[in-house]
């Protein structure tokens, strides 16, 4: 044990002393999450800009009216700012060409009669070419009112077909185009484990980073091979096990203390709030011991330490950029299930659950999925020949 | 007679299809120098690293002060101090901080780890630059600091693998020296090298390996016996040589005489003993000698002779 802190502490110092293990654990990535805070920092705060919707609507048509005054009446909701201007069809048309609408709204004659009867009918929205999310927001009110006035008239006519009375119609009809009570979104987990903008730059860039910072233990096995201090370490009167055991401390001493400071930082820095400290605690630790293992396989695979770094690139930035360091990824398929096994993943999914609230008790899973990940890079590191052993 | 630091029996390492040591082995007495001469690529490191248990043997066994090592035991090791090839040294550790980092492996505490590491930075000419880090030192200096590590455990057998590689003639004259001073204080020293002159100056006895086999072993004499131990002596001036060979070859000890006009190669049991009588038979024909060169067989001969290329080839 004496001789595992002995290496262990002297391999610190030395790791101090070169000043690339701080440029990569501290340095580069607060100066990229600063970067990054500059350019995305606004990205929740969307700013919502004023949108002029034409609407050629029949007159004397009741249901077209109720369409036009609700686009109105979304003036004003939220932080919507809506213009409607009541036009013919032509006049619609030629205002989004001109820019001058976003969209047009055109509905057609007989629209109110069609949706009553529950025959099909088409309401035709035309979409300028500069139109922004207001407009989306708008067609997207349209699209649910018009579902709404086709779910009332299948009900009267369902109901008609029973026999129910005229009186009786009237309330399920508002039942069903009101919405039925026997439905209720609930927020679940998924919504939770969301980190806002600013948050998800400081866990991501301290996933990605921990990758490179803990490669500076147990790649350094490498260095002492090429350099002959592994001979000489070797030929101690200590088990050969010891030299190894030291290096993944160093990695992990590395990896906690970096992702630790890169996350308060960022706390401090960029108002990142991650929630419970001790399940952020355990969530930096069960990471760090993922990118650790991860070493082992890459100094298996590599014969010199400058193949270590290129392979510790290579891995960091699939697993950085497929975790999600610098955006959502979302993917299909097969192989969509391999993202979420990845450590960087996982540790932004846990942050996102600490920073909704959640504890310890609350992170199972991303914890789950970075130890196995560890076991697995561990039993892997162990299954595949060491290329550069020692002659 | 004491027991021998170092017996390495039919050792035997195999890398894939190429056999890198073949059956070597010697042993080493206390306070003795034993030199591995060897060109490049010819297994002495494989063989200094099976005897340090850094790599397992095929076959045969290492035994250090009377103790079998293996890769995985440590307690030979307590006896053994190595010398890597490579600078085996932290760079960004100063040059004290490396020796108390090995000493504390090699199980040195305390004061007398203190002690030591004064000792042995005094010893190796650092203790002036003890706090400096060793990436700051000359190439000199960081050989010196490789080699006081080995020495740090006043080791039963040092083991040196080509110590003087890339050093200048300064500081391998420095290297030289403390290694003659090591056996004279009864240290078994293993010297591994493939510069001839090393092997002549330091070791009581030699073991000539080519091919991951130890061609010959013993002491200088008794490998150039090997050779048929014959000098030559080379005479150059004017005059009639090509006449003076018959009363040269005349003399008893020369064993044949090849004449030109102007040189004569002679080919002599003891040239020392034997170049004055020359040198007075040929004045004696008229012959004035501009040149007289006397050549003795050398390890170098020695290797060729017994494996038919250079010691560089």
């Amino acid at each position: 044990m004496r001789q595992l802190l002995v290496l262990t502490a002297s391999d610190l110092v030395q790791r101090v002393r070169d000043k690339s293990v701080i440029i990569f654990a501290l340095v580069v990535p607060l100066a990229l999450m600063s970067v990054f805070n500059l350019v995305f920092g606004d990205a929740d705060s969307l700013e919502l800009e004023r949108v002029t919707v034409a609407i050629s609507a029949p007159p004397n048509d009741e249901l077209a009216r109720v369409l036009t005054d609700v686009v109105r009446d979304l003036d004003g909701a939220g932080e919507l700012d809506v213009t409607v201007t009541e036009v013919d069809e032509a006049t619609g048309r030629q205002q989004v060409e001109d820019g001058d609408a976003a969209i047009a709204l055109l509905v057609p004659e007989g629209f109110g009669e069609a949706a009553r009867t529950g025959r099909g009918v088409t309401v035709e929205a035309v979409r300028g070419d500069e139109a922004g999310v207001e407009a989306d927001v708008v067609l997207s009110v349209v699209d649910g009112l018009l579902g709404e006035f086709a779910s009332g008239a299948v009900t009267a006519r369902a109901a008609l077909a029973e026999g129910v009375s005229h009186r009786d119609i009237g309330a399920l009809v508002e039942q069903a185009t009101q919405g039925g009570p026997a439905y209720e979104l609930a927020r679940g987990e998924a919504s939770d484990e969301q980190l806002d903008a600013g948050a998800a730059l400081v866990a991501g860039q301290a996933g990605l980073f921990l990758l490179f910072t803990v490669s500076f233990g147990v790649t350094g096995l490498l260095l002492d091979r090429e350099t002959g201090t592994l001979a000489r370490l070797r030929s101690m009167p200590i088990r050969g096990g010891l030299i190894v055991a030291s290096k993944a401390l160093v990695s992990f001493i590395l990896g906690v203390v970096a992702t630790g400071v890169l996350l308060t930082a960022g706390s401090l820095l960029f108002d990142a709030d991650f929630g419970s400290v001790p399940a952020v605690a355990a969530l930096v630790l069960c990471v760090s011991a993922a990118g650790t293992s991860l070493m082992f396989l890459v100094v298996r695979i590599a014969r010199t330490s400058e193949q270590a770094s290129i392979m510790t690139s290579i891995f960091a930035l699939v697993l950085g950029i497929g975790g999600g360091a610098f955006f959502p990824v979302s993917a299909a398929g097969p192989f969509a299930g391999l993202l979420d096994l990845n450590p960087v993943a996982a540790l932004l999914r846990g942050l996102g659950i600490t920073s909704g609230g959640g504890g310890l008790a609350d992170i199972g899973v991303p914890l789950g999925i970075m130890l196995g990940f560890a076991a697995v890079m561990l039993v892997a590191s162990r299954l595949v020949p060491e290329r550069g052993a020692l002659r | 007679m004491a027991e021998d630091v170092l017996v390495v029996d039919s050792l035997v390492r195999r890398f894939g299809d190429l056999t890198a040591v073949d059956g070597v082995s010697f042993r080493i007495a206390p306070g003795e120098t034993y030199g591995l001469l060897g060109p490049n690529g010819a297994g002495k490191t494989t063989t200094i690293s099976m005897i340090a248990g850094l790599i397992a043997a095929d076959a045969g066994s290492v035994t250090v002060a009377g103790e079998a090592m293996t890769p995985r035991t440590t307690e030979p090791k307590r006896h053994l101090g190595l010398v890597p090839q490579e600078l085996a040294i932290y760079p960004d550790l100063t040059g004290r901080e490396n020796l108390m980092l090995f000493g504390r492996l090699q199980g040195l505490t305390g004061a007398g780890l203190k002690q030591r590491v004064g000792h042995v930075l005094e010893l190796i000419g650092l203790a002036d630059r003890a706090k400096d880090r060793s990436k700051e030192y000359s190439g000199g200096m960081k050989r010196r600091l490789n080699i006081g590590i080995g020495l740090l455990n006043r080791p039963t057998l040092l083991i040196l693998d080509e110590p003087t590689v890339g050093v200048d003639p300064q500081s391998r004259n420095a290297i030289l020296e403390s290694v003659e001073a090591l056996s004279v204080e009864g240290m078994a020293v293993l010297y591994t090298t493939h510069y001839m002159e090393e092997a002549e100056r330091l070791c009581d006895r030699i073991g000539i390996i080519d091919s991951g086999r130890l061609q010959a072993t013993g002491t200088r004499d008794e490998l150039i016996r090997l050779t048929g131990g014959v000098d030559t002596i080379r005479l150059g001036g004017s005059g009639d040589l090509v006449g003076a060979a018959e009363e040269l070859r005349q003399i008893p000890g020369v064993e044949r005489v090849d004449a030109e006009r102007r040189s004569a190669t002679l080919t002599v049991k003891d040239a020392p003993a034997l170049v004055a009588q020359v040198v007075g038979t040929a004045a004696a024909r008229g012959v004035t000698l501009s040149d007289v060169e006397i050549s003795r067989p050398d390890l170098e001969s020695v290797f060729l002779h017994l494996t038919g290329k250079g010691l560089r080839d």
